[in-house]
């Protein structure tokens, strides 16, 4: 790491003024990405603002829906009893993301933010990489890329969005609170992330200095069904090949409502409206869930080393649907 | 020596025999404490700390190299390059090969991840830091990375083991049934948890260093001869090492380069690798690609076996992978050839990691065998017995000992392979495939000569060492059990110390050739005490054991009397105390075993592995729920520690089979995985259910009866896995690791 | 590779500050580099080098200590994070009682380690794995223990290690 100065802050204020005057600022939570991404080489922010004693920590539930201060942990909100109790889809998204020590220190914000686990974005001795310096290329597409995304990119940059949780949270059209110099902002999560695109380095619409507070998840129908599968090699402790979040409002056997959040494959936490229009007013089927599979991975761009998952994404999204309708096949 | 004589000098009814007892880890108080103190833990006043700078690129020279801006960051003390750094010569030809070549020799770059500098800061954060401000350009070559690549320098049996038996050709050409295959490993790293870490300190002209090695006497003679000073100015000490699998078998660039930035700065520096650097700097198992074909009659008895294996090398190193090589030994068959050839490329290093070419070699043919015996509709179990070697395939002589069979009966038994519906995708389990899979192991006998020694004190307990390691194996605690029942004194009173080469020199922790030697030569010493403590009393009209020989007494509780009469005798401290001694000390030696003058063919362990995988049916998920292993180790000397080392190495194995690759991209020669996020290792929810049965008798031909337990746990269970594959989904997969995207 | 600095940094910025850490119940007045992570100042300035660094990168578990009460990675916290917070490591585990912790000695007579390098980490991880309540299953042990990465393989007999201390009362345990 390069040096840096340390401020810790106790107040919202206070943290985003600091940011605003200091480009070379970052803001520090968790540390579980800051931290790395420093040691790596591949960040050096000349001030670190310490923002984890913020009063921004705990869960509230009211009409509007389920308020999670932005610097909750993992942990903390996989044991909130109302996630706990009614959101199956968020809890496993957060036990399935991370280890026991990281859910204990990485916040939600954090998460949200979380940078790709790319290998050529995270060594800066790769010359080629559109994320870390724009305009070098990609080092990813010639070279090995099994981690890699294959919706929402190009030539440009492959690089995956390896957040579980973030999956889970399109799939429930939260929405991220954000608060800057010139006041707060809501911006809904599914319009909070960009995908690679012509500018890879731009992630999201979060300003320099700006503050994510928090997240709503706005009240689901009573009998909503939602679950979270997450496929991968090892049976613990590693980012997804692919994923599926999906919420189904089922009427008898037909689906009244279904949102499909898909991770493991995209540049962005991947919201499918395409696998959700042909889901919705259907009746439950393994048929209906292989076209709405199919439809979820229409223009993937695939290099050698990710083509296996145009075919794993439709699968494991059709075993989430089948999981979560209860069992049609 | 014999083994009955072993059984004379220990054991009384006051003390029962400590040797085979799963007795508790003497270390593991300490480890659970956080008290042993590995490498990395050392702390020396007025140490410095050092970062390595490595290169970009796999192959050119270095075209500009600036150090100002590093020499210039905050508490940087030196920046050592190829041009300021006096040039040092290799080390020397040591049992395992050459040494590794010299650091900072010249301007040439052979692989990507080569140090090129050492930077040394009064921190670890400052020299971290200046390391990344070192600024290097490069004229590039075009580096030779892949085992097609036509460029690479060709070198055939470079091991001298190729193997001819018979007529391969035409038995493979009448044969009845045959199968011929290509099979590929990937490259594996070794990354054990510790990462290596030396701290090197010069006090006039001695040099001591603290190193995650598994073999300080080596290390010694070869620090000795790189800065010309006598084997004695060095003293390598590891009592402690954090895993190595095989990369602690070298003394490292790294390690010559701390010690040579110590000589420059007069202060001791500290190294310690990043975990990506652990991927370039300390070895690798080393890719293969393995061309097999396997013959035989209607009824599967082989009458061929053909292997042919190519690995990697690098530029200017050495390293031994007879993958191929291991092949001729496996079963009984009269037609054989194996070839092994390397291929000089542009990367860092291989070297020996857990098993090393029986690892690569077993798993092709392995799953040749399994792929032979569903053709010919042969239950695999059946079709290993029935090519059970019965005498050594090299040499027709009798094993000195062989429980293969037992193996094979007693694994299957506990496994249920009875159960086992011989058709392909025929037992499901709701969204599962359910896949049996086995294979056999004949693991190599490796022997290295060893010396001990042991001082048993006037207080009555005892002291014994040797420069061994530890590297979790449990050698402090078997030589500790060796020693406590050799002089009959309870292993509360017996301390072992290792991991120190001012110490009687000791072979590495390795091949799977430690125990058996050190224990010989531990019981040697033990033996030698007793002698001499048997001379204090010779004609000592005090002592009911005046005149007695080691063949008249027995020992137990602190004690020694005549043979059959416990009352007649007397304890150690009190024939210390008449005799005024402090102590009494004795060396000890062991020598391998002689094949000619023993008459038989010295064995190895040998082994059956019986694996049950389930698939996800659509997913293609592959989980392990269950392994059974059954082991013939000869005489266990501690049940509990050995049963670790047959489950860890099936852990290693799970790993090769499903999850480890070490992956290199093309046309830099970059690592591109070099990390624990990305190089994927076993974590705890991939390994369930360990089953290990020790079968077979006290080896014949060492005098504890013990054969190597450390590599053959992991060995077969790549083949296993693969062929548990096959039968749950009906998919073959030649190449490591099998993954889910190839059963899609 | 090399990086552009700033004039700042070109000029030695590296600021350094005081720190006061509370570990295993002791005070500490520190003054370190703000780089220094929580990892780095127990092993080097505290001498409290049975922590461990695997990777330092957040990823094999070795490192991890209790702040606070829950188990944290102590290679990805920055030391000067910590102020104000009670950090424990392996040295400081104990029983209820102040003797050692059942689960010491549970990994000893289980054989859960081999090198030992991971075994501070994986203790402590257990040690808050009880606290959590998820060693009620050996399937529950492996899940939640899969952040620990042991090398040597040891992992069924950490299974059977925190399963018998947790069907023995957890750390309340009489050793």
């Amino acid at each position: 790491m390069l040096p840096f100065e340390y401020a810790r802050v106790t107040g919202v204020d206070e943290a985003v003024n600091l940011l605003a005057a200091d480009p070379s600022a970052s803001y520090l939570a968790g540390g579980t990405t800051q931290l790395d991404l420093m040691k790596d080489g591949v960040l050096g922010p000349e001030r670190l603002v310490d923002i984890t004693r913020l009063p921004l920590r705990g869960v509230t539930r009211d009409a509007d829906g389920l308020h999670i201060g932005a610097l909750t942990t993992m942990e903390e909100l996989a044991a909130d009893p109302v996630v706990a109790g009614e959101l199956p889809v968020v809890r496993e998204a957060l036990l399935l993301g991370a280890s026991a020590q990281l859910r204990n220190m990485a916040t939600i914000g954090g998460n949200l933010l979380q940078r790709a686990r790319c290998r050529y974005f995270r060594d800066p001795t790769v010359p080629d990489c559109n994320k870390r310096e724009p305009g070098s290329g990609c080092a990813a597409v010639r070279n090995t890329a099994r981690m890699h995304a294959i919706l929402g990119v190009s030539e440009r940059c492959i690089a995956l969005h390896a957040s579980d949780l973030a999956v889970a949270l399109v799939a429930l059209d939260a929405v991220v609170r954000l608060h800057g110099t010139s006041g707060s902002r809501s911006v809904p999560l599914t319009q909070f992330y960009r995908e690679a695109g012509t500018s890879p380095d731009v992630e999201n619409v979060l300003l320099h200095g700006e503050l994510i507070t928090g997240v709503t998840i706005p009240p689901l129908p009573a009998e909503a069904a939602t679950g979270y599968l997450k496929v991968r090699d090892r049976a613990s402790y590693e980012f997804a090949l692919a994923s599926a979040a999906v919420v189904l409002v089922m009427r008898d056997d037909v689906i009244a409502q279904a949102r499909v959040g898909l991770g493991g494959i995209g540049s962005k936490p991947w919201r499918s409206l395409e696998a959700e229009q042909v889901l919705t007013g259907a009746a439950a089927s393994g048929e209906i869930f292989r076209e709405a599979a199919a439809a979820a991975v229409q223009g993937a761009w695939t290099v050698p080393g990710t083509a296996f998952k145009v075919e794993l994404a439709q699968r494991t999204l059709v075993r989430a649907l089948r999981n979560v309708s209860g069992g049609a096949r | 020596m014999s083994t009955v004589e072993s059984r004379d000098v220990r054991g009384s009814r006051d003390a029962a025999p400590v040797i085979g007892t799963g007795m508790d880890r003497v270390d593991g108080a300490r480890k659970t404490a956080g008290a042993a103190g590995y490498p990395s833990d050392v702390q020396l006043p007025g140490q410095t700390h050092a970062a390595l700078v490595q290169s970009t690129v796999a192959a050119g020279r270095i075209r500009t190299l600036e150090t100002a801006a590093a020499e210039a960051s905050p508490g940087v003390l030196t920046v050592m390059t190829h041009r300021n750094a006096p040039r040092l010569p290799d080390g020397p030809m040591t049992a395992l090969g050459a040494s590794p070549p010299a650091p900072l020799r010249d301007d040439r770059i052979l692989h990507h991840g080569q140090h090129i500098a050492l930077v040394v800061a009064e921190t670890p954060e400052q020299a971290a830091a200046a390391a990344r401000l070192v600024r290097v350009t490069y004229d590039t070559s075009d580096p030779v990375l892949g085992l097609d690549d036509p460029r690479a320098e060709r070198m055939d049996n470079p091991w001298g083991m190729d193997a001819d038996r018979g007529d391969p050709a035409e038995a493979v050409r009448t044969a009845e049934a045959k199968v011929s295959g290509t099979w590929t490993t990937p490259d594996n790293t070794n990354n054990p948890l510790g990462l290596f870490a030396t701290v090197a300190v010069w006090e006039r002209d001695a040099l001591t260093v603290h190193d995650s090695t598994q073999w300080p006497t080596m290390g010694r003679v070869t620090l000795a001869k790189v800065f010309d000073v006598p084997e004695s100015a060095v003293r390598v000490l590891a009592p402690y090492v954090g895993g190595a699998f095989g990369a602690g078998l070298r003394v490292w660039p790294h390690v010559i380069l701390a010690a040579l930035a110590a000589r420059v700065l007069r202060r001791p520096v500290k190294l310690v690798l990043t975990r990506a650097q652990m991927f370039t700097s300390v070895g690798h198992r080393p890719s293969t690609v393995q061309h097999l074909t396997v013959a035989s009659t209607g009824t599967g008895e082989l009458v061929a076996l053909d292997h042919r294996c190519t690995s990697g090398v690098a530029m200017e190193d050495d390293d031994f992978e007879p993958c191929a090589a291991t092949s001729a030994l496996a079963y009984a068959c009269p037609n054989v050839i194996t070839r092994d050839v390397q291929l000089r490329l542009n990367i860092p290093d291989p070297t020996s990691m857990r098993a090393p070419a029986v690892g690569q070699g077993n798993f092709a043919l392995e799953s040749a065998l399994d792929e032979l015996a569903h053709s010919l509709s042969t239950d695999p179990l059946e079709l290993r017995l029935r090519n059970y070697a019965a005498e050594h395939p090299g040499n027709g002589l009798p094993w000195s000992s062989n429980a293969l069979r037992e193996c094979y009966e007693a694994g299957a038994e506990r496994f249920g392979w009875s159960r086992r519906d011989p058709e392909p995708r025929s037992m499901r389990d709701g969204d599962e495939l359910v896949g049996y899979g086995m294979a056999g192991v004949s693991y190599p006998w490796y022997a290295q000569p060893c010396k001990a020694r042991a001082t048993v004190n006037s207080d009555g307990s005892a002291f014994v060492r040797s420069a061994a390691t530890d590297i979790g194996t449990g050698t402090y605690t078997v030589m500790t059990q060796v020693s406590a029942d050799t002089l009959g004194i309870p292993p509360g009173r017996v301390r072992f110390d290792l991991g120190d080469s001012d110490m009687p020199q000791s072979p590495q922790a390795g091949g799977s050739g430690l125990t058996g030697a050190l224990a010989t030569a531990v019981r040697d010493a033990c033996r030698g005490v007793l002698g001499r403590i048997l001379d204090l009393v010779r004609d000592d009209s005090e002592s009911p054991l005046r005149g007695c020989t080691i063949g008249d007494v027995t020992v137990g509780g602190g004690r020694m009397h005549l043979r059959g009469r416990p009352a007649e005798g007397e304890s150690y401290a009190d024939i210390l105390a008449r005799h005024g001694q402090v102590e009494v000390t004795a060396d000890g030696a062991s020598t391998p075993a002689d094949a000619a003058e023993l008459g038989m063919a010295p064995a190895g362990a040998f082994g059956a592995k019986f694996v049950e995988v389930r698939v996800d049916a659509d997913l293609g998920v592959i989980r392990v729920p269950r392994v059974v292993s059954a082991i013939d180790g000869g005489q266990i000397l501690n049940e509990k520690t050995a049963r670790s080392q047959i489950i860890g190495g099936t852990v290693g194995g799970i790993g090769q089979a499903l999850f480890e690759e070490t992956v290199t991209d093309a046309g830099t020669g970059r690592i591109a995985n070099a990390t624990f996020g990305d190089y994927l290792v076993p974590v705890n929810a991939d390994v369930t259910q360990m089953d290990v049965l020790f079968v077979g008798d006290p080896d014949r031909a060492t005098p504890l009866g013990t054969k190597g337990v450390g590599e053959i746990g992991l060995v077969g269970i790549a083949a296993a896995v693969a062929n548990a594959v096959h039968h749950a989904t009906g998919t073959r997969v030649r190449s490591l690791p099998v993954t889910l995207d190839q059963l899609l | 590779m090399a990086e552009a600095l700033s004039q700042r940094r070109a000029a030695g910025f590296a600021p350094e500050a005081p720190v006061e850490l509370h570990v295993n119940g002791r005070r500490h007045r520190l003054h370190l580099d703000a780089r220094v992570t929580l990892l780095d100042a127990l092993r080097d300035s505290l001498g409290l080098t049975g922590t461990k660094k695997g990777c330092d990168q957040g990823t094999c578990g070795a490192c991890t200590v209790h702040a606070d009460g829950r188990r944290v990675l102590s290679c990805l916290t920055l030391a000067a994070q910590c102020e104000g917070r009670e950090v424990t490591t392996i040295e400081g585990l104990t029983a209820p009682d102040g003797g050692p912790h059942p689960l010491q000695e549970s990994f000893v007579r289980h054989d859960a380690f081999q090198c030992g390098y991971c075994t501070p980490g994986q203790i402590m991880s257990a040690a808050a794995l009880l606290e959590e309540g998820r060693a009620d299953s050996d399937e529950d042990v492996r899940e939640f223990m899969s952040g620990n990465l042991c090398r040597c393989g040891a992992y069924t007999n950490i299974v059977a290690a925190v399963r018998d201390v947790a069907a023995a009362g957890g750390a309340d345990a009489s050793v």
